[in-house]
């Protein structure tokens, strides 16, 4: 019932053929990373699309010939490590054999070892004296890739083939040759007329990727080379191993739920137990849901992406980000549940939901451990409005994924306030905003302020949601699924839970509702607007902990309103607000404070 | 013709350069003063008039220019010391200051806080009023609202307003009307206007830009009026000129309208005058690499100039998108502190600086730095550096390599020493490559000047790993950023927005938009009442493919300002030319997309020559040798005394050269050849580095 879909390179002795000396292989894992950086800074700098050029989503890695991650840059944690897949998979289709010096391949199945259909993932082998030593592999999530709806994310779909083009491996180059008819068949079966002009920016990147590890090659020897991957491997897991050995001993149990699918099961279970012994840690997704006709499913290489970037905001940050991560506990999740479900399941919001609350029970479960160390990585979302039509001012179709500025989730941790829009994570995100996309796109973002009291009360305050504004200029057609107006962004150690969710659309006419679950094709009108009330972050820590003169600074900034201070903090503030004259009253913040701190123990 | 004087203000040092008429250079260092960096310089301008026999009055009598790089706004933000800032912006757009993008700088790290906050929440007020991206009006803007938000600052003190509305740079009538209401409500205000600031796309970025404009306006320009009339006082009666971030100098008028680009001018004017040494010795394509006790810089430089980059540019946590000299620094310097944790060794960013510094400076250090693993590899002279000014005490340093890397890592001594400098040289090779790499460029191709304290120790090996052949040594190392004030253009940078497709947009506009541009240039440079020469533009078109973000600067000859069709066509296959040059393709059936119109005005101001290489100094050059640690043996090196060696002297690698400033550490096979201004030039026999 335990499944791993991974080949079996992982874990295990790792082989040499000659030693490496800890100096030599400390410079070559930080040539790695500059050139994996280099690799994802020429796809900002040379793609077409907003959600690259300017949303970064781009995430480069160096594997080796075992298709070990070896190496990775910036980008969004989740998917750096989860893009390994379908590297792997091409290695077992062709073998090492079929990955020739001047190949470049392509593929983005997500029952190959991928998360859904619109990360595209393109990589290149590194061939020294015939043998592949390295690959470089770079992701970028497309804006299209075919199937039944507009920009990928297929609400309506009740398995995989009905959300895009499938390609398990393929090869765009052949030996230094561009295969034409491939890249003429990709474009013919992807609506956005700049998906090629993508593509060959991730070609450039993976090219230039693979000529600097040719140097590094040359530089060190492929033998060299090789056994400097081990090594870091290796110190990567004993790290890990040393960090987990300082966490108590115990086993601890949380779950999280979507509140419903596309199609409206509701409750949908993702159960998380995390077993820490001595050094050894176990994560167990037994007793996530099993559901048949599920809507919501990810790949299991999304999952274990999503448990990794949880796990490495969990563990000394300095830790180099290799192979050893996934060999340095043990993790199960079963097949058949929504988060490891059988091959023919739809997944395209999978890298969104089920994938964040993998992540966010993982978070709880260890906060019962090691809160200190909490704060999960998710966002409420579901999947973004996305809207398509037809550009009035080019006539050109257009797909907008509305990755734009906002906040949502941004949870506190134990150190400081939550802050900046975006949890830890998805701190490379760069998000698009209003100057240059109404100059794109027909419509204009008229707001994207913070909302007073949507910020997880705590010790440390969540970071409030934005109320965001989006006015659409041409007809166009919007379709959502919407999450977090249930279970919003939960609270740690004590902390409160950030507000909930709810998306309005065609608001400011008379056919202005709040989406509770999905909306489909639902067209909008010039003028009319799409409003999202994004959840807040949770807090952390216990909120009558709280110093009562930061709850006074929070409310004359309006993060907390002075109902707010009295209600989640106990904090009673008084005076005028308008003016900025206001103070604390000490003693009535004293007894509510002993009040709500009786009722809560006699609640327990 | 009178004396140039150039002034660079560091953490410690004030370094003062001084040209005589006949083209000397003097130099004089003095402590500096944080609190008031006028007292500091007009200390040591005291001491070189003293020591010429002069008084103050009389150096300042004959002096033509005073050129300065000033610290003050770095300092406001590194100690967030700014004024109390306030903003006014459109409905719905208050928090992009917090939001950033959703940009952070650790995407592994929870525990980082938010960045300190320039302009409270409560004093971040957002009016009515908007423009669509062709600035039509959609919304009037509503004055009352402005009205009561000058209000609002006026009656809590907030001195310092930024005023960043949505597309001003399309139509800037509302800021400029906002600046007029806050005045008539509260006129001791600073008022920043974004499209002044920065008039450009998009709004995180202008934001940002303009609010710490607005946070730091305020003590530079104190700070730079206060020195104008203490040297005014004491008989100094030209102009003031001050370095800026986009590697030009600007009158102190031009930089008191926009303080913000004094940011980060520090390291700029070392890269300056390393372009006027290499301009001098035939080296025009080169990286400048500066490494200090704490940091290390690198730029690259091509064709005499050096890169700038214009957005996304970070300066203590703040977004600053203006033209910056494109200056990568890194925590890797001789105070680099060098720890093993859990079987990996690291170097840096944490430095033991120069308090308590080194373990072999003897001040009560006890981490081994990169400063003391390059003692023990015998590169250093363990009697002291700087001519003995810096006392070296070598003993405790084998004992804490041996107990905080060797034994951890399970290496000798000697070998964790070297590794130490390995690690070290390789972060800083990473640091090179980005800057080259990101331009496209082969590091390979380029030549390397190495100066600071510690990067001649560190350059000749780097260079090998590098594959680069050339490395030039500058005798002016020392005082290269105040030399390089005098040796900078004086530069005055425009953008314009001006959004359309090439092949439709209308020529004789952008004609009237740089004749614009280059008459308020002509303006300011006019205005600085300097002995300039003929100004020269370069006209840039700022372009993209459709869709994309960041845009391609494309110089376009126009003799006349002309803006004709052969113009319009060189644009178009220039642009596609330099994409496939950055970025491996290009794609010349898509139309290509002018965002702005960049103009760039300059005139050089008396530049002084490179001085002549003193005569050496009586003795023989070579010292003696001691051990040191090359391609993994400790051999007998011979030393030598740098200020003995002359103009065409050569010296074979191994060996260690000793300079009052630097060590140069040769390494094997390569050769240093002395030329006429006293660099050192130091090439690989055979030519190539393997």
């Amino acid at each position: 019932m335990t499944a791993t879909l991974e080949p079996a390179a992982g874990a295990g002795a790792d082989e040499a053929a000659v030693d490496v000396d800890p100096i030599t292989a400390e410079v070559i894992r930080g040539a790695f990373e500059t050139v994996a950086f280099e690799m994802a800074q020429h796809v900002s700098l040379a793609a077409v699309t907003p959600i690259l050029n300017q949303s970064n989503e781009r995430n480069a890695s160096i594997l080796d010939a075992r298709g070990r991650l070896a190496g990775l840059s910036v980008g969004i944690p989740q998917f750096m490590l989860a893009s390994r897949g379908p590297v792997r998979f091409a290695l077992e289709f062709f073998g090492a054999d079929g990955f020739e010096d001047g190949d470049v391949f392509a593929a983005n199945d997500p029952y190959h070892g991928g998360g859904h259909l619109p990360d595209w993932n393109i990589f290149a082998p590194v061939v020294s004296d015939g043998e592949l030593v390295l690959i470089a592999s770079i992701q970028c999530h497309h804006g299209d890739t075919g199937g039944d709806t507009p920009g990928g994310y297929s609400v309506n779909a009740m398995d995989v083939w009905a959300e895009g083009l499938r390609c398990p491996a393929i090869k765009l180059v052949e030996r230094g040759v561009e295969r034409r008819d491939v890249l003429y068949m990709l474009q013919t079966n992807n609506r956005l007329p700049t998906y090629i002009a993508d593509l060959r920016a991730q070609m450039g990147a993976a090219n230039l990727g693979v000529r600097r590890l040719k140097e590094v090659v040359a530089e060190f020897g492929a033998d060299t080379v090789r056994a400097a991957v081990d090594y870091s491997i290796a110190l990567t897991r004993r790290r890990i191993r040393e960090d987990v050995a300082q966490w108590p001993d115990g086993t601890y149990e949380a779950e999280t739920f979507i509140e419903h699918d596309t199609i409206g099961n509701k409750d949908i279970r993702i159960h998380c137990t995390a077993t820490v012994d001595g050094d050894s840690l176990r994560i167990d997704y037994t007793g996530s849901d099993e559901r048949e006709f599920l809507t919501t499913n990810g790949t299991f290489g999304n999952t274990q992406g999503m448990v990794l970037s949880q796990f490495c905001t969990m563990i000394d940050p300095s830790i180099p980000k290799n192979e050893g991560l996934f060999d340095a506990f043990e993790l199960v999740v079963p097949e058949g549940t929504c988060i490891n479900p059988d091959n023919t399941r739809p997944v395209s919001a999978g890298t969104h939901h089920p994938g964040v609350e993998v992540s966010e029970a993982l978070a709880l479960a260890l906060s019962h451990a090691i809160p200190q160390r909490c704060q999960p990585q998710v966002y409420k979302i579901a999947i973004p409005t996305v809207i398509f039509g037809v550009e009035p001012r080019t006539g050109a179709f257009f797909v907008d994924q509305s990755v734009d500025t906002t906040s949502t989730c941004a949870a506190a941790s134990s150190a400081c306030d939550g802050w900046g829009g975006t949890p830890t994570a998805f701190g490379n995100l760069i998000l698009a905003t209003a100057e240059i996309n109404e100059s794109l796109l027909p419509h204009r973002q008229l707001g994207r302020e913070l909302m007073t009291d949507s910020g997880g009360a705590g010790l440390h305050r969540g970071c409030p949601g934005a109320r965001y504004v989006k006015e659409v200029t041409a007809q166009c057609q919007v379709y959502t699924w919407v999450l977090g107006t249930k279970y919003p962004c939960p609270g740690i150690a004590g902390g409160k839970a950030g507000s909930a969710s709810h998306l309005y659309l065609r608001v400011g006419g008379e056919h202005e509702y709040e989406v509770t679950h999905t909306a489909f094709y639902v067209q909008h009108e010039p003028g009319e607007q799409i409003v999202n009330e994004f959840a807040g972050g949770g807090g952390w820590g216990d909120p009558l902990e709280r110093d009562p003169e930061l709850v006074l600074e929070d409310v004359l900034d309006e993060y907390v309103s002075v109902d707010g201070a009295r209600r989640d903090y106990g904090v009673v503030v008084e005076g005028d607000l308008e003016a900025l004259d206001m103070r604390v009253d000490v003693n009535a913040t004293d007894a509510l404070r002993a009040e709500m701190r009786a009722a809560a123990s006699s609640a327990v | 013709m009178g004396v140039l004087v150039g002034i660079d203000v560091g953490g410690t040092f004030t370094d003062l350069v001084v040209v005589g008429p006949d083209g000397s250079v003097e130099v004089t260092k003095a402590a500096t003063t944080p609190d008031d960096e006028a007292e500091g310089i007009l200390a040591g301008l005291g001491d070189v008039a003293a020591a010429g026999g002069e008084t103050l009055a009389q150096l300042l009598g004959r002096t033509d220019l005073v050129v300065h790089a000033t610290t003050t706004a770095d300092n406001t933000m590194i100690t967030h010391s700014g004024a109390p800032c306030g903003l006014i912006t459109t409905e719905g757009h208050r928090d992009e200051i917090e939001l950033r993008r959703g940009w952070k700088e650790s995407i592994w790290d929870p525990t980082v806080p938010a960045p300190p906050v320039i302009a409270k929440r409560r004093f971040r007020i957002s009016v009515p009023g908007r423009l669509d991206h062709e600035g039509n009006v959609l919304t009037p803007l509503d004055e009352e609202a402005v009205r009561r938000a000058a209000r609002r600052f006026r009656d809590h003190g907030i001195s310092s307003v930024a005023v960043v509305l949505l597309f001003s740079f399309v139509d800037p009538a509302w800021e400029r009307r906002v600046r007029q209401i806050v005045r008539e409500e509260y006129p001791e205000a600073a008022v920043s206007l974004s499209h002044e600031v920065m008039p450009a796309a998009p709004e995180f970025e202008r934001t940002s830009t303009t609010l710490v404009n607005s946070f730091v306006g305020p003590r530079v320009v104190a700070y730079l009026q206060r020195l104008v009339s203490r040297l005014r006082e004491e008989g100094y009666s030209r102009q003031v000129l001050v370095m800026q971030s986009n590697g030009g100098v600007a009158s102190v008028d031009a930089v008191c309208d926009r303080p913000v680009v004094t940011l980060a001018s520090g390291p700029i004017g070392g890269v300056i005058a390393t372009a006027a040494v290499g301009a001098a010795t035939g080296v025009s394509d080169f990286i400048a690499v500066d490494m200090g006790g704490t940091s290390y810089e690198a730029c690259l430089v091509r064709n005499g100039s050096a890169e700038v980059k214009s957005y996304w540019n970070w300066v203590q946590r703040y977004c600053i998108a203006l033209p910056v000299v494109d200056v990568v620094s890194i925590g890797a310097g001789g105070g680099s502190i060098a720890r093993v944790k859990a079987g990996g060794l690291a170097v840096g960013p944490e430095s033991a600086g120069a308090d308590p510094g080194p373990i072999c400076y003897g001040r009560g250090g006890t981490q081994v730095t990169v400063t003391d693993a390059n003692l023990y590899l015998g590169y250093l002279n363990p009697d002291g550096l700087c001519d003995g000014a810096v006392a070296l005490d070598a003993s405790g340093v084998e004992a804490a390599i041996a107990s905080q890397i060797a034994e951890p890592l399970g290496l000798s001594v000697l070998e964790a020493a070297a590794g130490v400098h390995r690690i070290v040289n390789a972060d800083m090779n990473n640091a090179i490559r980005r800057v080259s790499s990101e331009k496209g460029q082969d590091p390979r191709k380029f030549a390397l000047v190495a100066y600071g304290g510690n990067g001649p120790v560190h350059a000749p090996a780097q260079a090998r790993e590098l594959g680069i052949g050339t490395i030039l040594v500058p005798r002016l190392a020392p005082v290269l950023s105040a030399f390089g004030t005098l040796t900078a253009d004086f530069v005055v940078n425009q953008v314009r927005a001006h959004i359309g497709q090439a092949d439709q947009i209308d020529l004789s506009a952008v004609e009237a938009d740089f004749a614009e541009m280059r008459s308020l240039a002509e303006k300011e440079l006019a205005g600085a009442e300097v002995d300039i020469g003929d100004v020269e533009h370069r006209y840039e078109f700022g372009c993209r493919y459709p869709g994309q973000t960041f845009t391609i600067n494309v110089d376009v000859a126009l003799p006349d300002g002309h803006v004709t069709e052969a113009a319009r066509d060189v644009l178009v296959s220039r642009f596609h030319e330099l994409h496939e040059d950055l970025h491996t393709f290009a794609t010349p059936d898509e139309p290509v997309v002018v965002a702005e119109l960049r103009l760039r005005s300059w005139t050089s101001a008396r530049k002084p020559p490179i001085p002549p290489a003193p005569p050496p100094e009586p003795g023989d050059p070579i010292l003696g040798s001691r051990r040191a640690w090359f391609e993994g043996d400790v051999v007998d090196t011979p030393v030598f005394r740098g200020p003995r060696l002359g103009p065409g002297h050569v010296v074979e690698g191994p060996a260690i050269v000793e300079e009052p400033f630097t060590t140069i550490v040769l390494q094997p096979r390569q050769h240093a050849t002395v030329d006429d201004f006293g660099n050192y030039v130091i090439t690989s026999a055979g030519g190539t580095e393997s």
